[in-house]
């Protein structure tokens, strides 16, 4: 039991952190349609930029400001050059992915010019120790990971539900026609989710990077999972995003666990979630039902 | 595209025309023959990884380009295929060629098994699902090491006379023909396999059941409603589009004789689609010249780069991805015929000049492709 | 509603040489290779209410949207004084054209309350809270429902929450696509109502793009008339109610 519940908080600090990479696919889902490929290779160029910040002699909590203003610049800027000239989505769904793996190539590939092939060392965030309670031990970097997460949470609660910039970003992932008659920029708020997008995605690279090692591909399979999460909670639910990256990360961390075949490839149980999830509900457990088009 | 393009040309069928429209095939003949004698052993060896590659794409390319669903795990598949092979050599000691048949067969199974869901899951959805298939299949490789060999790899051997008795060794693919080195004789070989599944997929596409493949591509309601068995036709077109993926994979195996997860990552999945996108989705040949274009790309001119800058052949070959989806969503195929169109346009502009090019797109893909035209 | 009208200029200042409110010349618009449009001319004054009428087909809801910058378009749509042609919807929003689209266009996953709070996006003056409450008084039955989801109301519930929610940017020109769609006849009447005493209250011109002539011709003061992309036909409401063949083609008499 004891043993379980080990491996089960594991599992659920690891699960914060795939909800945040979710929160970020769900914005882009929500404001342009779209499943984003990429969202891994930008918050892993983001975090390549904090950690060269810190190795310049910042303080940590500085390097990750910066590393959010660069990722959110990025992102903003990828939007602008390759994903809205594009088109939309479920219209031209093909293009769309073609694009979105065009990213994933050059975003890696810009970063391994930049950073080198090597894996870089990355301090964990809120150290390496750890507290007993109930006589099952906790890294602090996994709790920190929740609050932090609480915290991002509460932030996106406060835009979009109590600022007239959320207000507006909520009508265009509703509606963008209806949106832009009533004068709000839609390709500007479109930009700016996919700097928040990225920018959120910053956060969960920082907190990946001390377990695997900042490399250029730290996100290949933690998108996976990100991707996991928020089919099981719905692709446009923020709350989705939250409970699916909990219910991700404990299945992850507790099935290999108890269950062989799964031995070597935590990523396996996410997997057959994704595929029942769609294939049996496909709005997930907090997603609005799709229409169909025809 | 094309058919609007031939249908047009074939009004006014000459002796001239048909000369014209056989010469360049002949002439790709005989370069196609005469390549392996003109480059060294290496050269000729990447061009026998270039065409399982191209087979992988022109296999991905039925499915995608022709029937619009859209995979982005074609790598696994190739990956099994290899794997069926090296397997059923090694501890099965079937003998090399079938192995590959044998392979065709069980990537036709496991296609109709990835085909069952993808009745349910379309578009985004199937990519994200395709994309999570190839990035669980390595670790599969190294879940089952057992069979796979894990990340130690897995070394093909059979059976062979070696000094007076028989041993396990390497497969070889010796040339039986006098004066043919052995990787000629592996590229004659391969040639033969991959012009043959290019024709076969040229008669499918050309056959009643293409049509009914675009059919579903461009209006499943409407196919349904016109007698179209719309299920199994996707679940087919998805066994089939594995079987060639397959088949691709076991040349591969038998090309390098050792296999390894790390060959079958996202990242071939990614090429096998680069290679039919770059080309022209929905066109036969694309494929083709799409695996031609990114073999010269990273064997050939990424070679020539100072190590340093070597990542940056991902960053060409991303941002090419990006500005060919911008501005030539057909492909290299694709705008080829764009500029074929206007030509023939501007040559016959004294009636009706633009019907040929803004006729809807048939053979178009799915997505990508209309725009190039209209 | 006279407090929404607040922020109306009052006639004459930044009106064109020709001094109508919105003048379109020559327009041209089409989907893909398909063209609606073919040189449709028509002027829009000051405080003035116009109605386009036109059976199905007849490009009425194409000239509106070529004018709101919703579609590409060709020829001339001078808006006070300045060419727009080219400009985004929102960008017209912010000069003073809001446009309510065929099928209402509320944001359906919005509430009541936030549907009318972004149609003030463009403004950042002290009275939007105070506008709002206003619209609710004016429309109770909004009120009863603020913070309802706008999809969950009734068709004629909408469309007011549509037109209260293009006000609210406080426009000086209100393009509206056929607000009798889908309404039952008694609903269609009261929106009609409720449009002429907003209209008169706070100034507001209004470009009215209607199949159901009698109605529409009761609320205008000009009328045209769209055929196959072209207007053949335009005048004073009044004298076109009593044209005969009007009365024929439009007015099922």
């Amino acid at each position: 039991m004891k043993d379980f519940l080990q491996i089960l908080l594991v599992g659920i600090g690891d699960g914060a952190v795939y909800a945040m990479l979710g929160l970020g696919l769900v914005v882009i889902y929500r404001s342009t349609g779209l499943l984003n490929f990429a969202q891994g290779e930008m918050a892993m160029f983001s975090t390549f930029i904090v950690w060269t910040m810190w190795s310049l002699g910042l303080p940590m909590w500085l390097a990750i400001l910066g590393g959010m203003a660069g990722g959110f610049c990025v992102g903003a800027l990828v939007h602008q050059v390759a994903v809205r000239p594009v088109g939309d989505p479920h219209e031209k769904p093909l293009a769309v992915v073609i694009v979105t793996i065009g990213l994933f190539l050059g975003v890696n590939g810009a970063a391994q010019l930049i950073w080198g092939t090597l894996d870089r060392s990355m301090p964990p965030l809120f150290g390496r120790g750890q507290v007993t309670v109930f006589g099952v031990a906790v890294a602090w970097q996994k709790i920190g990971a929740v609050i932090v997460l609480g915290v991002m949470v509460l932030l996106f609660y406060l835009l979009f539900q109590h600022t007239k910039l959320g207000l507006a970003m909520r009508a265009v992932a509703s509606n963008s026609e209806s949106a832009s008659l009533v004068g709000i920029p839609v390709p500007r708020l479109l930009m700016l989710g996919w700097g928040l997008a990225a920018a959120v995605g910053t956060v969960a690279g920082v907190f990946i990077a001390p377990n695997l090692g900042l490399g250029t591909n730290l996100m290949q399979l933690t998108l996976i999972f990100g991707f996991a999460a928020i089919t099981l909670g719905g692709f446009d639910s923020l709350v989705g995003a939250v409970v699916g990256g909990f219910v991700v990360g404990a299945l992850s961390s507790v099935m290999p666990r108890y269950i062989t075949i799964f031995e070597k490839m935590p990523l396996a149980p996410a997997f057959i979630l994704i595929l029942a999830v769609l294939l049996f509900r496909p709005e997930g457990l907090f997603g609005k039902k799709q229409v169909t088009r025809v | 595209m094309s058919n609007t393009v031939t249908a047009g040309a074939s009004v006014h069928r000459s002796p001239g025309d048909w000369a014209l429209k056989v010469a360049p095939w002949v002439v790709l003949f005989v370069i196609l023959a005469i390549v392996p004698f003109q480059f060294p052993s290496f050269r000729v060896e990447q061009f026998c990884f270039w065409m399982t590659l191209a087979i992988a794409a022109c296999g991905l390319n039925l499915l995608t380009g022709y029937n619009g669903q859209i995979s982005v795990g074609h790598g696994a598949l190739f990956g099994i295929g290899a794997y069926t092979t090296g397997i059923l050599i090694t501890e099965f000691g079937v003998p090399l060629f079938g192995a590959t048949v044998a392979s065709a067969v069980v990537c036709f199974a496991a296609g109709i098994l990835i085909g069952l869901p993808a009745l349910r899951i379309k578009g985004l959805y199937l990519a994200l699902v395709t994309l999570a298939v190839a990035t669980l299949f390595p670790l599969l490789l190294e879940q089952f090491s057992a069979i796979t060999g894990g990340s130690g790899g897995l070394q093909i051997t059979s059976p062979q006379l070696y000094r007076g008795e028989m041993r396990e060794r390497p497969i070889r693919l010796e040339s039986p023909v006098a004066g043919l080195e052995n990787d000629q004789w592996k590229y004659f070989v391969f040639l033969g396999i991959t012009v043959v599944i290019f024709i076969l997929s040229r008669n499918l596409i050309k056959s009643r059941v293409g049509r009914s493949l675009v059919a579903v591509r461009d209006n499943e309601v409407a196919a349904e409603s016109s007698g179209i068995p719309v299920s199994q036709v996707k679940i087919v077109t998805f066994g089939l589009s594995a079987a060639i993926a397959g088949i691709g994979g076991s040349l591969f195996a038998l090309d390098q004789g050792q296999l390894y997860p790390s060959s079958f990552t996202i990242v071939l999945s990614i090429y096998i689609l680069v290679a039919v996108v770059v080309g022209g989705a929905a066109s036969i040949i694309g494929p083709a010249i799409g695996a031609v274009f990114y073999g010269l790309f990273s064997d050939v001119i990424v070679q020539q780069m100072p190590d340093r800058i070597q990542p940056a052949r991902a960053v060409i070959l991303g941002v090419l991805l990006i500005l060919l989806m911008l501005l030539a969503p057909g492909g290299i195929v694709g705008g080829f015929r764009t500029l074929q169109a206007k030509w023939s346009a501007r040559r016959s502009s004294t009636h009706s000049s633009g019907l040929a090019v803004t006729g809807p797109s048939v053979t178009g893909p799915p997505a990508a492709g209309p725009e190039v035209t209209a | 509603m006279s407090s929404a009208g607040d922020g109306v200029s009052s006639a004459g200042d930044g009106v064109s040489s020709a001094g109508h409110l919105l003048e379109v010349k020559t327009l041209g618009a089409g989907y893909g290779i398909v063209e609606v449009l073919f040189g449709v001319d028509l002027v829009v004054d000051q405080g003035e209410v116009v109605v386009v009428l036109g059976a199905n087909g007849a490009g009425k809801t194409t000239t509106l949207r070529a004018i709101s910058g919703m579609i590409a378009a060709t020829g001339q749509v001078t808006f006070l004084g300045e060419s727009v042609l080219g400009r985004r919807p929102d960008q017209l929003v912010k000069r003073g054209m809001a446009h309510v689209p065929q099928g209402r266009g509320t944001v359906t996953s919005l509430t009541v309350e936030e549907n009318l709070r972004i149609g003030a996006f463009v403004r950042s003056d002290e009275q939007i809270e105070s506008d709002i409450e206003q619209w609710f008084e004016a429309f109770p039955r909004l009120g009863e429902r603020r913070d309802q989801l706008a999809g969950s109301m009734s068709g004629g519930e909408q469309q007011m929450l549509a037109i209260a929610r293009a006000l609210m940017s406080r426009p000086k020109l209100l393009l509206l696509d056929e607000p009798s769609l889908g309404l039952a006849p008694l609903v269609t009447h009261e929106v009609f109502d409720r449009l002429r005493e907003i209209s008169t209250s706070t100034g507001t011109a209004v470009l009215l793009v209607e199949q159901n002539a009698n109605l529409a011709l009761d609320f205008a003061a000009r009328a045209y008339v769209l055929e196959a992309g072209r207007i053949v036909l335009s005048g004073n409401a009044a004298d076109l109610q009593g044209d005969a063949a009007i009365q024929k083609a439009y007015l099922g008499v």
